[in-house]
C-alpha cells in the first residue's frame, strides 16, 4: 500500500502480513511512518493506494471490527472525576457481551502495580503508570488484534519485561499484536518477528535473534 | 491467568453515559461557575441585542425618511448573514460534530452503536444551531424593521407575532441546515474546504453589499423596497423551505451517523476539545497556534535563503533576523493579509448597524479589537517562544533585542489596519469631524505602536496550566483572567486618544500629538519592563 499526509508520501509499497497468534514489531528511524502503518490497520487512515486486510477484510470501523481490534496509540484523555478502577469497568461495560479471552480488571491491576493507585483519577498518576493504565485498559476486554504504538514509552526496564510476557500470553490465545516500537530488546522478549521501516519501505523481514 | 468472562446483555449506550455520570463526581462550583458564565454571556448578549430588538416596536416608523436610514438597514442586514457565515466558518473548524475528548477515546473505538455514540453530539449541533438561527433570524427582522409594510394598518408599529415566529423558524431552519451540511461534509476534506469556501463568499458578498448600500442610495432604496414588499406569505414560504432543508439535512445526517468515519471524529473531537479548553480560559496563544498548526500542516514549502543580518545594528542584526520569521510567515499566508483588509470595514458596519451612527462605544471597541487582532498575526514567533523558549534560547539571541525586533511587525500591521479602518470611517462620511480629512488615517498610524504592546503582551502570555490555578476561589476573578485583562487595558491605554476622538466623533491637530507621546510611552514603557521581567 501506499500511504501519506497531504503532499508527503509516508509509506511506499508497503506489503506486510501478521498471522494469528503472531507477535510484529515494527521499528525504524522517526518519521519512518510505524504509526501511520498502525493507523492504516485500524481503519483511521486510508491509504492512497492498494489495500489493507484485517481479520479478513477491509477495516471496517463498525462495532464487529471494534469488537475484535483494540488500539493504544496517544495517551487517552481520562474522564474528570473517574478513578482508574472505575475506566477499566468502563472497557468491560463498552465490550458486553464480553466474549473471549481477556484479563480481570482487578488481576490486570495488581499486575500492572497499580494496586496502591486503583482509586486514583488518572491524571494523579506518572506518565509511567497513565501508560500501564492505557495498556491495561487495551487487555480488560477481548480482541483478536492488539495495535500498540510505542507501547514501551515512559515504561521502566523491569516492566517492560512483564509487558512482554504478558503480549506473548495474548499471542498464545491465538491474538495477533502489531506494535510500533523502538525498543529491540523489548521486542526480543517478546519474541517477536521483527520489521524494519526504512524510507516508507519495507527493509529487513526477520526474527529478532 | 488469562480467564474466559462471563457474558451480559448487549451494551446501550445510555447505560454507559449513565455509569460515568453516576460515577462522575462534580465540585458543586462546577456548575455554579457554569451557571454564571451562561447568566452573563445572556446579559452581555442582551445588553448587545437590545438596541437592534428594539427596532421592532418601532418597525414601519422610519420607512423612506432620511438617507442614513436604508443604509442602516442594508448594514444590519448585511451584518446578520456576514455572523451567519462566520459562525458557519467556525462550527467548521471545530467539526462540527464533535465527542468530548474523553467520549471519543473511551465510547468511540468500541462496539457501541456508532450512531447511539453520536446522536447526542449531533443533537446538541442541531439545538445550538436552531438556537442561534432563531436569534439571528429575529435579528434580521429587526434590521428590516423600519422598512417593512405591516399588515396592522397605518399607524402600527409593531411587528406581528407571526411575523417574528416565521422570521425565528426561518433563520433557525437556515441555520441549521448549514451547520448540518457541515456535518454531512466532515468526512470529505475536499467539500469541507468548499463549504468554507462558500461561507468566506457569502461574507464578502454581505460586506460588498453593505458598502454598496452605504456609498450609493440607490442601492439601499432597492434593497429597503424589497423589505417592503415582504408580507405573512413571503415570511411563511421562506419558513417553509428553511424548514424542508433541515428536515432533509437532519435526515440525511441520521442516515450517515451510524458510518461516520471514527478517524474524524477523533480529529475533530481533539480538535474542538482542545479549542473549547483555550476559548474557557480565553487562552489566545494557544487558540492561535491550534489554527496555525492545522494550516501548516501536510504542506510543502518553498525554502529561500534568510536575509543578511542588517550591518547598521550589529547588536540588534542577529534580533532582527529571528523577527524575519514572522515577516516570512505572514508572506506565505496572503490570505490573512487579504482578510484583516475586508476586516477594515467591520468598524463602518457594526457602528452603522448596530447605533445607526459610525462613531460612538461600538466603533471604537471595534476598531480595537481590530487593530489588536491585527497586531497579533505578527507574533507568531513570540507566541511559540512563550510556550517554549528553547529555540531562542538555541538561536543565542539577545531577549531584550528580540522582544524590540518582534514589536515592529505588529505595530505597522496594527497601524495600517487602524488607518485604513478609519480611512473608511472617514470616505463614507462617518468620521466627519476632523480638522483634517487626513487627520482620522494619521491618528490611526500613530496609534499603532500602543496597540502594538497590547498584541505583544497577548502573545507573550503564557498558555494556562490549569493545574497552576491556585485553590478554587469561584467568587473571585481568577489570576488567568486578570493578566487577560492587562492585555486589553494596554491596548486601550496605547489607542486612548484614538479610541476617545472616535467615540466623541472629533479630532484636532492635538489629538494626533497626543497620540503619538502616549503610544511611544506605552509601547516603551511595556518592552522595557517586559524585558525587565527577563522571560
Amino acid at each position: 500500500m501506499r500511504v501519506g499526509y497531504g503532499s508527503f508520501a509516508v509509506l511506499e509499497d508497503v506489503d506486510l502480513t501478521a498471522a494469528g497468534g503472531e507477535i510484529v514489531a515494527v521499528t525504524g528511524v522517526n518519521g519512518a511512518g510505524k504509526s501511520t502503518l498502525l493507523s492504516c490497520l485500524a481503519g483511521l487512515h486510508r491509504p492512497a493506494a492498494g489495500a489493507v486486510t484485517v481479520l479478513g477484510g477491509p477495516p471496517r470501523d463498525d462495532a464487529a471490527f471494534w469488537r475484535a481490534v483494540a488500539l493504544v496509540a496517544d495517551e487517552p484523555t481520562w474522564y474528570p472525576g473517574l478513578s482508574l478502577r472505575e475506566h477499566l469497568e468502563l472497557v468491560r461495560l463498552t465490550h458486553e457481551p464480553v466474549r473471549g479471552w481477556c484479563l480481570p480488571a482487578g488481576e490486570l491491576i495488581e499486575m500492572f502495580g497499580l494496586a496502591g493507585r486503583a482509586d486514583a483519577v488518572p491524571t494523579d498518576l506518572s506518565s509511567g503508570q497513565r501508560q500501564r493504565l492505557s495498556l491495561a485498559a487495551a487487555l480488560a476486554r477481548p480482541s483478536r488484534l492488539l495495535l500498540l504504538d510505542e507501547p514501551e514509552q515512559s515504561l521502566d526496564p523491569g516492566f517492560r519485561k512483564e509487558l512482554a510476557g504478558v503480549l506473548r500470553q495474548y499471542a498464545g490465545h491465538g491474538g495477533t499484536v502489531v506494535m510500533a516500537t523502538h525498543d529491540l530488546d523489548f521486542a526480543a522478549a517478546a519474541g517477536a518477528r521483527l520489521v524494519l521501516i526504512s524510507e516508507g519501505r519495507v527493509a529487513t523481514p526477520g526474527s529478532v535473534p | 491467568m488469562i480467564a474466559p468472562a462471563a457474558a451480559a446483555g448487549p451494551p446501550r449506550v445510555t447505560a454507559i453515559r449513565s455509569f460515568i455520570r453516576r460515577r462522575r463526581r462534580r465540585p458543586w462550583y462546577d456548575w455554579y461557575s457554569t451557571g454564571f458564565a451562561v447568566v452573563l454571556a445572556v446579559i452581555l448578549l442582551w445588553d448587545l441585542l437590545a438596541q437592534p430588538f428594539g427596532r421592532l416596536n418601532g418597525a414601519g416608523s422610519t420607512g423612506g425618511i432620511g438617507g442614513a436610514a436604508p443604509a442602516q438597514a442594508v448594514a444590519g442586514a448585511a451584518l446578520v448573514i456576514g455572523a451567519a457565515a462566520g459562525l458557519l466558518v467556525l462550527a467548521q473548524a471545530l467539526g462540527p460534530l464533535a465527542l468530548s475528548p474523553a467520549d471519543a477515546a473511551w465510547l468511540l473505538l468500541t462496539p457501541l452503536d456508532r450512531r447511539d455514540v453520536l446522536r447526542r453530539p449531533a443533537a446538541a449541533t442541531a439545538g445550538i444551531a436552531v438556537a442561534a438561527g432563531g436569534v439571528l433570524g429575529v435579528l434580521a427582522l429587526a434590521m428590516a424593521g423600519p422598512f417593512l409594510r405591516l399588515p396592522n394598518g397605518p399607524g402600527a408599529h409593531r411587528v406581528p407575532a407571526a411575523w417574528l415566529l416565521l422570521s425565528a423558524i426561518g433563520g433557525a431552519g437556515f441555520f441549521a441546515a448549514g451547520m448540518l451540511t457541515g456535518v454531512l461534509a466532515q468526512p470529505w476534506p475536499r467539500w469541507r474546504v468548499r463549504l468554507r469556501v462558500a461561507g468566506a463568499a457569502v461574507g464578502v458578498a454581505a460586506t460588498v453589499g453593505a458598502v454598496a448600500g452605504e456609498r450609493w442610495t440607490v442601492v439601499s432604496r432597492a434593497i429597503t423596497d424589497g423589505f417592503a414588499r415582504l408580507d405573512t406569505g413571503s415570511f411563511g414560504l421562506i419558513a417553509i423551505v428553511a424548514v424542508a432543508a433541515a428536515g432533509t439535512a437532519a435526515l440525511l445526517v441520521r442516515r450517515m451517523l451510524p458510518h461516520f468515519p471514527a478517524g474524524v471524529v477523533r480529529a475533530g473531537s481533539a480538535r474542538a476539545g482542545t479549542v473549547l479548553l483555550a476559548a474557557a480560559f480565553l487562552n489566545v496563544p494557544l487558540l492561535t497556534w491550534i489554527a496555525e498548526d492545522s494550516h501548516w500542516r501536510g504542506r510543502r514549502l518553498h525554502s529561500r535563503p534568510w536575509p543578511r543580518r542588517p550591518a547598521f545594528a550589529p547588536r540588534l542584526g542577529p534580533a532582527f533576523v529571528l523577527a524575519w520569521a514572522d515577516w516570512r510567515r505572514l508572506g506565505r499566508r496572503p490570505a490573512v493579509l487579504a482578510a484583516l483588509a475586508v476586516s477594515a470595514l467591520a468598524p463602518a458596519l457594526t457602528g452603522a448597524a448596530f447605533t445607526g451612527r459610525a462613531h460612538g462605544w461600538v466603533t471604537a471597541a471595534v476598531l480595537l479589537a481590530g487593530a489588536m487582532a491585527a497586531g497579533t498575526q505578527g507574533t507568531a514567533a513570540t507566541r511559540r517562544d512563550t510556550n517554549d523558549p528553547a529555540l531562542r534560547r538555541l538561536l543565542g539571541v539577545d531577549s531584550e533585542a528580540a522582544l524590540a525586533a518582534r514589536a515592529v511587525l505588529p505595530a505597522l500591521l496594527g497601524a495600517a489596519w487602524l488607518a485604513f479602518a478609519l480611512a473608511l470611517l472617514a470616505l463614507t462620511g462617518e468620521l466627519p469631524g476632523a480638522q483634517w480629512p487626513v487627520l482620522w488615517p494619521v491618528l490611526g498610524l500613530a496609534a499603532g505602536p500602543g496597540v502594538a504592546a497590547a498584541a505583544v503582551r497577548i502573545a507573550r502570555t503564557a498558555p494556562i496550566n490549569p493545574a497552576d490555578q491556585g485553590p478554587d476561589a469561584p467568587v473571585t476573578a481568577p489570576p488567568w483572567l486578570l493578566t487577560r485583562a492587562g492585555s486589553l487595558l494596554l491596548g486601550v491605554a496605547g489607542a486612548w486618544p484614538t479610541l476617545r476622538a472616535v467615540y466623541a466623533g472629533h479630532a484636532e491637530a492635538s489629538t494626533f500629538g497626543a497620540q503619538v507621546i502616549v503610544a511611544a510611552v506605552v509601547l516603551g514603557g511595556y518592552l522595557m519592563l517586559a524585558a525587565r521581567s527577563g522571560s
